[in-house]
């Protein structure tokens, strides 16, 4: 008996150590359960209700009327539409471009803090501030690219005004943005592999873009996977960028997701329709990164037991 | 290919200094304007003569960002340090929601936090928005300062501990001013994000000696909409974009070092 207890004792020391210490994680995650967790449950349940002006803003249950016309809501279909081809478009962009230029800030060479700092500028500014530049660098006729156009003898372009188009340029805006961040994470992880590897790999007689590919490439793709999960589900909840530039417009070309409950709450005041929006989008937003991680993970089964790591003295 | 990159990211920032510098005729038709009548610092005087002046909405944005980043950091250093002391499910469960929440896209939190916001009569109180700010950055925050709390070595804690020293003092003389670095990267990020922060100062600030940068730019943005009073524009943008530049400049380490410190380890 005394010896079990004898036994019990250091665990139940450790144990009580490690109870304190739980409690100092408990006003954190009472506050993120107030900020994250209780706004998805209430727009959980505020899209099962009416709640508009016609209710005078009293939520009252609707069995399911919402979702009923959300199936039906080409409005939310074409958003839909944009934001998810906004969202494959851009992040696939940032990637490649992201990858280009952590390549390029890895090289060694002077004043490498300084064209670190200048190419993480676009990345630190406000989404609003930005959208307001890109607006002016659009802006048809006087803008500098319709000067430029103008310049070589063109006819002034509609950058923001042509629907079929204008989707094209907020991704141009958001790619200009983002690239920087998708760019270090790649950079840390190319700093993170042994520079002996690329070494042997280049006495062997391998060519740049075969060491890209064997070496680089297969060690960088947890980074990769990484980069591709987070700016996905940011690019999936675009918001400042089309407010500001766009206002979604031209013809609705260029409404997200997240502007069009923005709207149905704050300019047609039906708070209950709105969370049906949001709760959807965030539906969508969970089977894409799902999806994303069983395929990334699927495929990077066989990169990773391709990588040059074992043939390599 | 170095000059490239500069270019990619400083040319469209120019551009917006060379606009806000010259009178409308030069930017309409800068051939046709007289020499004398090309270059201005009216953009200027005007931004920051109008009501409120745009200088405002630098210092609120300044104060909401310096004090969100002090409630974050005093709820993340406790909650990483408890983190870092688990083992096993506990932990592994934190880990994925931190991460969770660090990768989801605020602006679908817009609606239930305005409500939130009426009902405890938060609307248009420039420092609430730090509640919010805070749990927005907690995630990250906390990743950040456990990994740096797990790069520390073990010994060093127990060594206090046999010292006598309590919790709070081990945790204030020992561990913590071993994590300055770690610190500094945090608070400068959570400052920036705070800073930037769009929809929730919209919904939450309407009245506007109380706006943050971000949504006076939006108003300012919509006010003309189909007329062109882009100098007064570009002129915005400079004095939106100057103080982080002036940021980036000072803490591109820590920033760096921040964004892939939580990549490698969160």
């Amino acid at each position: 008996m005394n010896r079990v207890l004898a036994g019990l004792r250091p665990r139940l020391a450790a144990s009580s150590r490690r109870w304190p210490a739980a409690l100092l994680m408990l006003p954190a995650f009472a506050l993120l359960a107030l900020v994250f967790l209780w706004p998805l449950l209430q727009a959980t349940w505020l899209s099962g209700q009416a709640s508009s002006l016609l209710t005078g803003l009293r939520p009252l249950g609707n069995g399911g009327a919402n979702w009923q016309r959300l199936l039906g809501d080409g409005r939310f279909w074409q958003d839909t539409t944009f934001t998810l081809r906004f969202a494959l478009v851009s992040v696939a962009l940032e990637l490649l471009l992201g990858l280009a230029m952590a390549l390029l800030l890895h090289r060694p060479g002077r004043g490498g803090g300084l064209l670190r700092a200048l190419t993480l500028l676009p990345w630190a500014l406000p989404g609003t501030v930005l959208a307001l530049g890109w607006r002016w660098i659009y802006q048809a006729p006087y803008g500098p690219l319709n000067a430029l156009i103008q310049a070589l003898g063109g006819q002034p372009y509609g950058f923001l005004t042509t629907p079929a188009t204008t989707w094209l340029f907020v991704v141009l805006a958001d790619v200009w943005k983002s690239t920087p961040f998708v760019a270090l994470l790649l950079l840390a992880g190319l700093q993170a592999i042994p520079a002996e590897l690329e070494e042997s790999l280049r006495l062997e007689g391998a060519s740049g873009g075969q060491i890209l590919r064997r070496l680089t490439l297969p060690l960088l793709a947890p980074w990769i996977r990484l980069a591709l999960l987070f700016r996905l589900a940011q690019a999936l909840g675009l918001f400042d960028l089309v407010q500001v530039l766009t206002r979604g417009g031209p013809a609705g070309s260029t409404e997200s997701l997240a502007l069009y409950a923005y709207l149905q709450a704050m300019r047609f005041l039906d708070f209950g329709y709105s969370a049906t929006v949001v709760v959807a989008t965030f539906l969508l937003l969970l089977l894409l990164t799902l999806l994303g991680w069983l395929l990334l993970g699927l495929r990077s089964g066989p990169t990773a037991a391709a990588s040059p790591g074992p043939e390599l003295p | 290919m170095r000059s490239l990159l500069i270019l990619w990211s400083l040319a469209p920032l120019l551009w917006q200094l060379y606009s806000s510098l010259v009178t409308p005729e030069a930017l309409v038709d800068p051939a046709a304007v007289a020499a004398n009548h090309f270059w201005t610092l009216e953009n200027y005087r005007q931004l920051l003569a109008a009501t409120p002046p745009f200088w405002r909405y630098l210092l609120n944005s300044s104060l909401v960002g310096g004090f969100s980043t002090a409630l974050t950091l005093a709820l993340a250093v406790p909650c990483a340090y408890g983190l870092h002391r688990q083992r096993g499910g506990l932990r592994w469960a934190a880990d994925a929601l931190l991460l969770a929440a660090a990768m989801f896209p605020t602006v679908l939190l817009f609606l239930s936090l305005l409500q939130l916001a009426r009902a405890l009569g938060l609307g248009n109180q420039l420092l609430a928005l730090s509640l919010p700010y805070s749990a927005l950055n907690l995630p990250l925050a906390v990743l950040l300062l456990r990994a740096a709390f797990a790069d520390l070595p073990p010994d060093l804690e127990d060594a206090a501990r046999l010292e006598g020293l309590n919790l709070t003092a081990r945790l204030r003389h020992v561990l913590l001013p071993l994590l300055a670095p770690a610190l500094g990267s945090t608070a400068i990020l959570v400052f920036l994000f705070s800073w930037n922060e769009y929809p929730i100062a919209l919904t939450w600030i309407s009245r506007p000696e109380l706006l943050t940068l971000p949504p006076a730019i939006a108003r300012l943005a919509g006010s003309s909409l189909f007329t062109v009073p882009y100098g007064a524009f570009a002129a915005a943008t400079v004095l939106g974009s100057l103080p982080l530049l002036l940021i980036v400049l000072l803490f591109q380490r820590s920033i760096v070092s921040g964004l892939t410190q939580g990549a490698i380890k969160g």
